[in-house]
């Protein structure tokens, strides 16, 4: 209560100001001594000195403040122009380069395997190709031996793109794909605007040569290629050629006519009429039979055996085809070009 | 004058008394490291001790040099950065920072 009447009876500004200014003295006060102990503490636990660093290391990192400099010293472009060691090939290579340089040496990036794999692919088809071309051209060639070439071809897969024997290789394959085409997919063609007219005749006499109606490239399969027919090319020849172009593939006298289902059905009845045996022309089974017999008869020997080899899995149209080629054939002697004939057909 | 030292005993009591002077204690001593008054305080120190040397530095002897630098009425060495208590309009102890001024 006397407390309270004091406080009551004291209240006025200046002197709650006065007041309060003490009391915040006071604790000022308690606290500078507060912090005289602790300092003391820290100087005879030598402790207090730990957090100030030597004049040497403040040397080190002063501010620096020249032009050119950045606050740190260092110059602005230094790593343009300096240039690493790989420590894979042991190349100098330009510092901004080293990283994508390091990825494809080592081959551990996201692009290297993806590269790696396409050459893997590029290089497998490229050696099934070649190994027919190199071939050819080594019966040619004198000039260098033939294991140290293949060897450079197939151990070096980093191989540069436009050297000389890969332009080489290439040319030929075109020239000579007639020779080996029925085992490949064939997805390229020519485009005849580039060609002159000697590579032109030259194309024409073994390929099919045939312009795609998408691609307006020529046709670079094999003369008896089955997705063009002979018309085509024989159109193909008259407009490049001149109108006294002739197919090349016309070597008897026989008619040249393009061979459509309608013939095949004429040549069966034709052979059936040669036939000797007993036939009935309704039944299939036998028909094919009496086909054979009547070839075995009027036929050499060779062309016997192929039909008969045949015999399991001719469709009508593959009879059809190889009975043309047969008639075709028939005048001169069968052995060398039926092979490739049958070839095509298989 | 006696009533106001009756009364100045009487507060001071009753702070105590009811723990706010602990309170404003610590509320102080976190704006003191607020406002930088410690580190100035702290270079001082280390100044003092270099020329005492650090073997012999006593208590006193920094209480001596330090606390009048510290409750800021030491015009000869520079103002510390001893914030000023002042009362606002609705009657509250406000602590404003010193302006740093130039000797």
């Amino acid at each position: 209560m006397k407390m309270e009447e004091m406080s009551l009876s004291g209240l006025d500004n200046s002197k709650l100001e006065a007041i309060a200014q003490e009391i915040y003295a006071d604790l000022v006060e308690d606290s500078c001594l507060g912090f005289c102990f602790e300092v003391h503490r820290a100087v005879k636990c030598g402790y207090f000195f730990l957090d100030d660093t030597d004049p040497d290391s403040m040397k080190d990192f002063e501010i620096v403040d020249q032009p050119g400099l950045d606050i740190f010293g260092q110059v602005f472009n230094q790593w343009k122009s300096k240039e690493c060691v790989c420590p894979n090939c042991s190349r100098s290579i330009a510092a901004s380069r080293f990283a994508p340089h390091l990825e494809k040496c080592l081959g551990m990036g996201r692009n290297s395997s993806r590269i790696a794999n396409r050459r893997i692919a590029n290089s497998n088809n490229m050696n099934k190709s070649e190994s027919d071309q190199e071939d050819n051209d080594d019966i040619n060639d004198n000039d260098w031996s033939y294991g140290s070439e293949k060897k450079g071809l197939w151990y070096l897969p980093f191989q540069n793109p436009n050297s000389p024997r890969r332009s080489k290789s290439l040319k030929h394959k075109n020239g000579k794909w007639g020779w080996s085409n029925g085992n490949y997919n064939n997805s390229t063609g020519i485009s005849y605007e580039t060609l002159g007219p000697e590579e032109l005749r030259s194309l024409l006499t073994t390929q099919c040569g045939v312009i795609s109606e998408h691609t307006k490239k020529m046709c670079t399969r094999s003369l008896r290629c089955p997705q063009h027919t002979d018309e085509q090319r024989r159109t193909v020849r008259i407009y490049f050629l001149g109108p006294s172009a002739v197919l090349p593939e016309v070597e008897s006298s026989l008619d040249n006519d393009s061979f459509d289902m309608t013939d095949s059905q004429a040549l069966i009845s034709r052979l059936q009429w040669d036939g000797s045996s007993d036939l009935s022309p309704s039944d299939s089974g036998s028909s094919k039979t009496s086909e054979n017999q009547g070839w075995g008869l009027g036929t050499n020997s060779s062309e016997s055996r192929k039909t008969k080899k045949k015999k399991s899995h001719l469709s009508l149209v593959g009879t059809a085809s190889s009975l043309g080629s047969n008639k075709k054939k028939k005048p001169k002697p069968p052995a060398p070009p039926t092979p490739s004939i049958y070839d095509d057909i298989n | 004058m006696n009533k106001d030292a009756q009364m100045r005993a009487a507060i001071n009591q009753k702070l105590i008394e009811t723990g706010e002077r602990e309170r404003l204690k610590e509320l102080l001593r976190a704006k003191l490291i607020e406002c930088g008054w410690k580190d100035q305080l702290k270079a001082h120190c280390k100044e003092v001790i270099k020329e005492k040397g650090l073997e012999h530095v006593t208590v006193d002897d920094l209480v001596a040099e330090i606390t009048p630098k510290g409750r800021g009425k030491e015009y000869r060495c520079g103002f510390t950065m001893l914030p000023r208590l002042v009362l606002n309009s609705q009657g509250q102890a406000v602590l404003l920072p010193q302006p740093s001024r130039l000797l």
